[in-house]
């Protein structure tokens, strides 16, 4: 049906999630999943089982905020949008990433 | 974890149902959009729900996944336990019962205690800084004396150093030694208050200048004491309590400036001391309160007479400067006193100790000492609770086998026990909360009067904080024990050996250990208690020498501005004694300077062999018919008549002791004795009595004539009269007569005699009524402990006892053979707990009279009464082992 598709690598779940937050307005589960799915090109699929326990752990810590509003179709459903501290989480997570990633690619490099 | 994450986490546990609810909606919304989704993409809208739900995995899963997050798992798992402990223990009431009752009576004793020791010495003194304030005596070593320990408790021994107050010529020298920041010295000083009701005497205090700035104290209104009021001759200034100014002048905002009369002089009213202010000695003696400041205005032949110590002193040392370091600044100043004045000062040096330390000193040692032993009940509390719960996990073995083979862990059973222990503990800490409020109330009414800081007994957040804690110890160690062994239980082990063993020798090692420990700790408090006990009644027994029943005394303090001299204060008792005597009801009176246990005098006299040789004698000028009123008998000579007045040859009675000890057991009548310049012809010898109450040595004493009163530095006040019947129905009559001479004199400190002997036993009853309460207590204890022990066993051994009837034993034997394993417990815990008493009884000296903290009856009492009650507890149990009938105990198995 669609091109190959992977599991998101453990740990860059909540960068994802903070990301799609960043820009945009804010969105609900469904619309996360579906956005972090769609920029990657069909190739990240969130694996919906574990998104919501994320949700709900990214709500303790504070990086995000989910305020209880309507979807275009006048259903009730929780939005989601960044915090100032999950903005700078962000900055922290994809500075840490971007680190390991070139780490990575060198150690490829030589080889 | 931040601050805000833990609020935000502590919000979801009071909102967990809300959170849950949106999650799963927020869920349902997913999994919806998902199957129209699909069906858009051309699913049947049966397969597009399918493959939605499928693809969002187990939403049960997620959910919990989340709660995780939540951190309700730990939370879940608690209310959980909780739950279980409750229905476990609703299902045994009676152990249920027994272990908060117990832990009540442990928990209640040493709050209450602990909550009068904490308002007596812990509080901080109500002064700012008071870790700088200090109390500064002086200490003499007294030349070494013949047996002055012959009978008795805290008699001075021989070459002892004896604590007096100071020499007001001293402290300026102790002043600069550079360590104070200001020093100041005070005492009593009570004046007969007139012109403001009915004529009254109140207590107050006579202090130095810097007084209040010492104690960093401010009045609410006006000043307190400059230097210039601290002049004889100065202008008479007084500082006023607060209740003085509320309750006598009624809180009138105009006070300042008003005249109040005290011993008849006008005082000007400078100042008022805020209602909270209270003044060392006020902190010291809760009962006297003094309601006046004056200046202490020293005369100057004080300020020379460094031999004279009569003041006490209050310090607040130099920031930065220790107890030890103005100690040995003032041991210089002591050395350079003893060079410069070797007459006066060759055997004084000056001793500092933290005010509160030295306010306290007196009765923090009993203090101590009855904190400790509820500390003991404590300890045989948890002992005892261990041995209960011990009991009842060894019951629930073959529950917690079970519930390990179902893949229980370790932990979990750990952990239910512990709730378990836990929920006692708690409610046990509650029962006890009530019965150590109820305790405190009856311990304050209890204690002796002069205990300082009696009023501020109270369940503070220190008393609060110590019981929750001592609550919580106690529930883990007893829950711990019974905790550990659960965990120990091996699943296949437990459930192979059938439902009722007696548990593994470790729980019966560890059994044998509680109930041995609670007979020797109990051991340990019946000894102290009894050993109290007897002292008690030593002292109750002791024969005070002279009369106590019936007779009234009273104080009547004539003021030095209208009875001038010592012949006037005579004349004035001398025609009291006249119109008191013929009163209906009145057997007999008597005047003098101060009657037995109502304080006194003691001087230096000399007798005839050896006229420079100074002796101490305690005291008195008395009136004629005071050996008849007290019946003190005569054994030679004669008493005093009328004949031996004031312009009368001067005369003295001395009593037996003076003549064994000081005149070699001669016939003292004839002899002559000095006291200063003054020579008296002895003309008689009384018996001997105690002065100062049961608990007082025997001292030698002298008596001068009432009548020749002017020739000593004491003043007459006192009147005491012997009645037909109940003295206090005369109190009226005799005061009516007082007024009758003098409409301003007040008339005090009524007592019968017999109440004072109670007052003065009311320390050493409160300290032996509490030790054998507690030891009653911990009996009481030790013998549940050994009731339910044994009880327990019996019921396990059923079946063996059964078939040891079966097989022939005697019910004799049986009944042995459950007695011998109690008796072994009882035999080693007396051993142990002789052994305790006889080290921790060093501590209860101190406290004991005429009797030895080694007295074997006690121990063998002690013992005696602790083997003969738990093994009455034994019995019950063992005779129902010994009537088993092994048929029914066959069949059971």
């Amino acid at each position: 049906m669609r091109g190959e598709r992977d599991e998101i690598p453990p740990g860059t779940l909540e960068m994802l999630i903070l990301t799609t937050l960043a820009s945009g307005p804010a969105r609900h589960g469904f619309e996360i999943a579906e956005s972090i799915l769609s920029v990657s090109e069909d190739v990240l699929q969130v694996e919906e089982g574990s998104l919501y326990p994320a949700l709900q752990r990214m709500l303790l810590k504070g990086w995000i905020r989910g305020d209880w509003g309507k979807t275009e179709e006048n259903r009730r459903a929780r939005f989601y949008r960044l915090t100032t501290e999950g903005r700078r989480q962000l900055e922290r997570e994809v500075e840490r990433y971007r680190r390991v990633a070139r780490a990575i690619a060198r150690v490829l490099a030589t080889a | 974890m931040s601050f805000g994450e833990w609020g935000r986490r502590l919000a979801r546990i009071f909102d967990r149902d809300r959170a849950a609810s949106e999650l799963d909606e927020e869920m349902r919304l997913h999994v919806e959009l998902r199957a129209r989704q699909l069906r858009e993409r051309g699913l049947s809208p049966v397969e597009a729900g399918y493959a939605a739900r499928r693809r969002f995995g187990n939403p049960l899963a997620a959910h919990d996944s989340s709660a995780g997050v939540w951190g309700w798992n730990i939370w879940e798992r608690f209310i959980q336990d909780v739950r279980h402990a409750l229905r476990s223990l609703s299902k045994s009431p009676g152990f249920a019962a027994v272990a908060v009752a117990t832990l009540a009576a442990g928990l209640g004793m040493n709050t209450a205690v602990f909550s009068v020791v904490n308002a007596v010495m812990l509080r901080r003194l109500p002064y700012p800084e008071p870790g700088r304030l200090v109390s500064l005596w002086e200490e003499q070593l007294k030349p070494d004396r013949e047996n002055f320990n012959s009978s008795g408790m805290q008699a001075g021994s021989a070459g002892s150093l004896l604590r007096t107050t100071v020499s007001v010529a001293n402290i300026a020298d102790y002043a600069g030694s550079g360590a104070f920041a200001g020093m100041a010295s005070y005492d009593f000083r009570a004046a007969n208050l007139t012109g403001i009701g009915s004529p009254e005497r109140i207590a107050g205090e006579a202090v130095s200048a810097g007084f209040f700035e010492v104690l960093g104290a401010a009045p609410v209104l006006g000043r307190t004491f400059t230097a210039a009021d601290d002049r004889p001759g100065a202008p008479l200034v007084v500082v006023l309590t607060h209740d003085f100014w509320m309750e006598r002048l009624g809180g009138d905002p105009e006070v300042l400036g008003r005249e109040v009369l005290l011993d008849g002089a006008p005082y000007r009213v400078i100042g008022v001391m805020p209602g909270l202010f209270r003044s060392p000695l006020q902190v010291a003696y809760a009962e006297d309160a003094a309601e006046f400041f004056v200046p202490a205005a020293y005369p100057k032949s004080q300020l020379a007479a460094r031999g004279d110590h009569d003041v006490n002193v209050v310090a607040r040392l130099r920031p930065g400067v220790t107890v030890a370091a103005a100690q040995a600044a003032l041991e210089s100043v002591s050395a350079g006193l003893q060079k410069q004045f070797p007459r006066t000062n060759a055997n004084f040096h000056a001793v500092v100790a933290p005010l509160g330390d030295d306010l306290v000193h007196k009765v923090s040692g009993p203090l101590w000492i009855l904190l400790a032993a509820s500390g003991v009940i404590v300890l045989i509390t948890c002992v005892n609770m261990a041995n209960l719960m011990l009991v009842r996990a060894v019951r629930r073995q073959h529950e917690s086998s079970v519930r390990m083979a179902l893949g229980a862990g370790r932990w979990g059973l750990v952990r239910q026990y512990l709730t378990e222990s836990l929920i006692i503990a708690g409610a046990g800490c509650a029962a006890g909360m009530a019965v150590g409020l109820a305790l405190m109330k009856k311990l304050v009414a209890m204690a002796p009067p002069e205990t300082p800081r009696l009023a501020e007994v109270a369940m503070d957040w220190r008393v609060f904080g110590v019981a929750a804690a001592v609550a919580t110890v106690t529930g883990l160690v007893f829950g711990l024990v019974p905790a550990w062994q659960a965990s120990r239980a091996q699943a296949a082990e437990a459930l192979k050996t059938a439902a009722r063993g007696t548990g593994t020798k470790y729980q019966a090692r560890w059994r044998a250990v509680l109930t041995t420990a609670e007979i020797s700790l109990s051991l340990v408090l019946l000894v102290g208690a009894g050993l109290l006990l007897r002292s008690f009644m030593a002292a109750m027994g002791v024969d005070l020498g002279f009369r106590t029943e019936r007779v009234l005394a009273m104080k009547i303090n004539l003021p030095e501005l209208r009875y001038k001299t010592g012949d006037a204060r005579f004349a004035f008792f001398r025609e009291l004694e006249a119109r008191v005597k013929p009163l209906p009801g009145v057997e007999a009176v008597a005047f003098a300077n101060r009657m037995p246990m109502r304080g006194g005098w003691s001087t230096g006299v000399s007798v005839d062999p050896a006229p420079d040789q100074d002796l101490d004698a305690a005291a008195q000028a008395i009136s004629t018919g005071y050996f008849e009123t007290l019946e003190i008998p005569l054994l030679r000579g004669r008493f005093f008549t009328a004949q031996d007045g004031a312009d009368a040859p001067p005369v003295a009675i001395v009593n037996r002791e003076f003549a064994r000890r000081y005149m070699q057991d001669r016939d003292p009548v004839g002899g002559r004795l000095r006291r200063g310049t003054n020579w008296c012809r002895i003309v008689g010898e009384v018996n001997d009595i105690r002065r100062r109450g049961k608990l007082d040595t025997i001292n030698p004493q002298v008596y001068f004539s009432a009548a020749q009163t002017a020739q000593y530095p004491v003043q007459l006040s006192d009147l005491a009269v012997r009645t037909a019947g109940d003295p206090r129905r005369l109190v009226h009559a005799i005061q009516q007569q007082v007024w009758a001479l003098d409409r301003d004199q007040p008339v005090t400190n009524v007592r019968t005699m017999q109440e004072i002997v109670g007052e003065l036993v009311a320390e050493n009853r409160f300290e032996m009524v509490l030790l054998v309460t507690f030891a009653g207590v911990a009996v009481l204890l030790a013998t549940t402990g050994i009731f339910g022990v044994l009880s327990y066993l019996v019921s396990q051994r059923t079946s063996e006892l059964g078939i040891r009837v079966a097989l022939g034993a005697s019910p004799w034997r049986i009944l042995w053979l459950v007695l011998r394993q109690a008796g072994g417990w009882i035999g080693t815990g007396l051993a142990l707990g002789a052994a305790g008493a006889l080290a921790l009884t060093y501590y209860l000296e101190a406290l004991l009279f005429q009797v030895k903290r080694t007295d074997p009856w006690t121990y063998a009492g002690a013992a005696l009464l602790l083997t003969a009650v738990s093994l009455a507890a034994a019995l019950i149990p063992a005779r129902r082992g010994a009537k088993v009938d092994p048929m029914t105990a066959l069949r059971y198995e």
